[in-house]
């Protein structure tokens, strides 16, 4: 088995509650993925899923525990530091897309290229935005864009540093049923032809029915069960 | 893409919102900017009265700063006239008629006779003599030159000088007849005289005046001394005279000069001399003090007039102009804050993403501390344009009042502080939101704000 892209050990997050009452989120004894895997998470709401996103990308740091990605801990790491692995070695899909309304879709790729280690390389941007099926639109900025399209580019755009994961927040969330469809497979396709890691979170069954791997949050995240049976 | 394309990509994106600060930066840099090079032209006006070949100006008792405004600057009123036998006074034995020095004569090495008080199409006439463009200095030390032309002689009674302003202004050339009026636009019409020499630009007051042969002037109608019940015209060349009523005294048709105690002048220019033994400075205090005492007359020093004016009413005046153009380019500097504040949510959002795709908190703050740059650097850029444009299209205006020359590349070296200023002000003002920027909480705005 190809070693692990993301593991987890111990990782422990509380919330404080405004009362000052911490409230756990978090409490995973154990999570992985390797290369290439494609896995689903499900959880209802409320149970930590995209705590659980933050966490593994560096956004925020857990209380406890260790996250590794690509074998750097992020734990441990500066907070400028844990940026710079996120930007080379994570892309983001969020639920709202999340492009930058001001920037082109070329310029959306530039922008993510330009955080990380390497060269904000145009000719890659274009060759992306173009696999994506949007060789003609490289110039039109987001609100000129179909929703597809969009969300298209923000797929281009989690690729552009060659990342060994991409992390996607409720990719079908915000879209209708006949894009669904569209995005699960753009997702996994590019993926599998980039040999990248994916983690899709999704509160729908027949999303994560598409997946080899599929999870339920609440099966290895311990605080996820004392809330669901509180 | 650089942190700077990104900065300028953001100010575009909010494009209206953007070019309204910079509209009002550029405008309160315009607002200094004028004042600034105003407020240098003022100076420059007041300070082209040194070096002018005289030191001292005698006149009637009075406002000596108002002798000094009308004598130098050609502003203000004459106060009164003074005897010409005081202004002998100021002249050498071979000057006078009597043979003898004059009382001040040895105090004294030029003394000038102006007379004024008509006027030739809004410009003031000066009567005088040949010695004012031959002895007397066009400023700094320099010698008058004429641009066309040549200095009128003594015996040619209705020669004249023009200043360069007025040649531009009225489009006189040498031989051109002109025809100044008594005391003011709608006077009496006189006799005319004629252009012998347009003066190049001096950037003084000189370059707005027409000067005409005193001897000339004194032959107009009006200009004549009212002699006194049983007095009998003495004097000069003119006894002989065929004097009739509003036309000058003609001896075989050629006109006669005015007896000397019919004639007044309304200011003398002096040079003082130093006496044997003493400094210059201790002989022209002396004399003055000497006329001061007397009844008939005032002496004024220009400089220290002008130096007091400058430091009473024009250097407060320019302090003031300039607090208040710095407040109006601080409370632009507020512009941009309260833009990029008003903008905050939106930009938190933004912020937000990119933080997520890999950006560092310096990244945020340099990228909102970059937007204020630009904003302010382009603004304050166009600022200064747009306010020497303002000088230069009232510089024309300024050259034909003030008779300093104002273009679009007048300045002054306070300018050079402007735009660096400005673009630090807006830095501070950036400040807030580029904190607030760097603290963006992005799990918060990723869920949903």
């Amino acid at each position: 088995m190809a070693p692990p892209v993301i593991q987890l050990e111990h990782v422990r997050k509380r919330f404080a509650l405004p009362g000052g009452e911490a409230v756990p989120v978090l409490d995973i004894e154990s999570f992985a993925m390797a290369a290439g895997e494609q896995c689903a998470l499900e959880g209802q709401s409320g149970s930590g899923k995209s705590t659980l996103l933050h966490v593994i990308s560096g956004i925020m740091r857990p209380d406890a525990g260790r996250v590794v990605i690509d074998g750097v801990d992020l734990v441990r790491l500066p907070e400028a530091r844990r940026d710079r692995v996120r930007a080379d070695k994570l892309g983001l899909v969020f639920q709202q897309f999340n492009l930058l309304p001001g920037f082109t879709a070329l310029e959306n790729l530039l922008v993510a290229m330009s955080f990380g280690s390497g060269k904000a390389d145009r000719s890659r941007a274009t060759d992306l935005l173009a696999a994506v099926g949007l060789a003609d639109r490289l110039h039109h900025k987001p609100a000129e864009l179909s929703i597809g399209q969009q969300q298209r580019v923000a797929v281009a755009r989690a690729l552009a540093n060659r990342p060994r994961v991409i992390l996607a927040d409720e990719p079908t969330a915000s879209i209708d049923p006949a894009h669904q469809q569209q995005v699960i497979d753009l997702l996994k396709t590019t993926c599998s032809e980039h040999d990248v890691a994916l983690l899709v979170v999704t509160h729908a069954p027949e999303v994560a029915g598409q997946f080899p791997r599929r999870l339920r949050l609440e099966d290895f995240n311990r605080a996820a069960r004392a809330g669901a049976s509180a | 893409m650089t942190l700077l394309g990104i900065a300028w990509r953001n100010i575009r994106q909010r494009s209206v919102t953007s070019s309204l600060t910079a509209l009002s930066l550029a405008l309160g840099v315009a607002l200094v900017v004028a004042t600034l090079v105003t407020g240098g032209i003022v100076k420059q006006a007041f300070d082209s009265g040194s070096g002018l070949g005289y030191n001292m100006i005698v006149g009637a008792k009075g406002s000596p700063l108002q002798l000094v405004l009308n004598s130098v600057y050609f502003i203000s009123r004459p106060i009164e006239n003074i005897s010409w036998s005081f202004y002998q006074e100021f002249l050498p034995a071979a000057e006078r008629v009597d043979g003898a020095d004059g009382r001040f004569a040895a105090s004294t090495a030029t003394a000038v006779p102006i007379c004024m008080g008509d006027y030739y199409r809004s410009h003031r006439v000066v009567g005088t003599n040949a010695a004012f463009f031959s002895r007397l200095k066009r400023g700094n030390g320099e010698p008058y030159r004429f641009a066309a032309g040549a200095n009128f002689t003594d015996d040619d009674f209705f020669g004249g000088v023009i200043g360069a302003a007025v040649a531009g202004t009225l489009g006189l050339k040498v031989g051109d007849p002109f025809a100044p009026t008594h005391g003011a636009d709608d006077g009496a019409v006189h006799d005319p005289f004629y252009v012998r020499g347009i003066l190049a630009r001096t950037d003084t007051p000189i370059d707005r005046g027409v000067f005409v042969n005193m001897e000339g002037f004194y032959l107009q109608e009006g200009h004549a001394k009212p002699l006194s019940d049983g007095a009998v015209a003495g004097g000069g060349d003119g006894e002989n005279a065929d004097s009739t009523a509003g036309s000058p005294p003609r001896v075989d048709g050629q006109p006669q000069p005015l007896p000397y105690d019919q004639r007044e002048v309304t200011a003398i220019l002096l040079e003082t001399a130093s006496l044997p033994g003493l400094p210059p400075e201790l002989t022209s205090m002396g004399l003055r003090t000497t006329i001061n005492e007397g009844r008939e007359a005032q002496a004024a020093l220009p400089i220290a007039e002008i130096r007091q004016l400058l430091d009473l009413f024009v250097k407060p005046l320019e302090l003031l102009l300039l607090l208040v153009t710095t407040l109006v380019v601080i409370v632009s500097a507020i512009g941009i804050l309260v833009s990029m504040v008003g903008s905050s949510l939106e930009r938190s959002r933004d912020v937000a993403v990119m933080r997520a795709l890999g950006a560092r908190r310096a990244h945020v703050l340099a990228t909102v501390l970059f937007e204020a740059i630009l904003l302010a650097g382009f603004g304050g850029l166009a600022g200064w344009a747009l306010g020497h444009a303002i000088v230069a299209a009232i510089g024309p205006w300024i050259t034909t009042n003030a008779g300093v020359s104002a273009s679009i590349f007048s300045g002054s070296w306070a300018e050079a502080l402007l735009v660096p200023f400005l673009v630090a002000l807006a830095i501070a003002a950036a400040l807030i939101p580029a904190i607030a920027a760097y603290r963006t909480d992005v799990a918060k705005w990723l869920q949903g704000g």
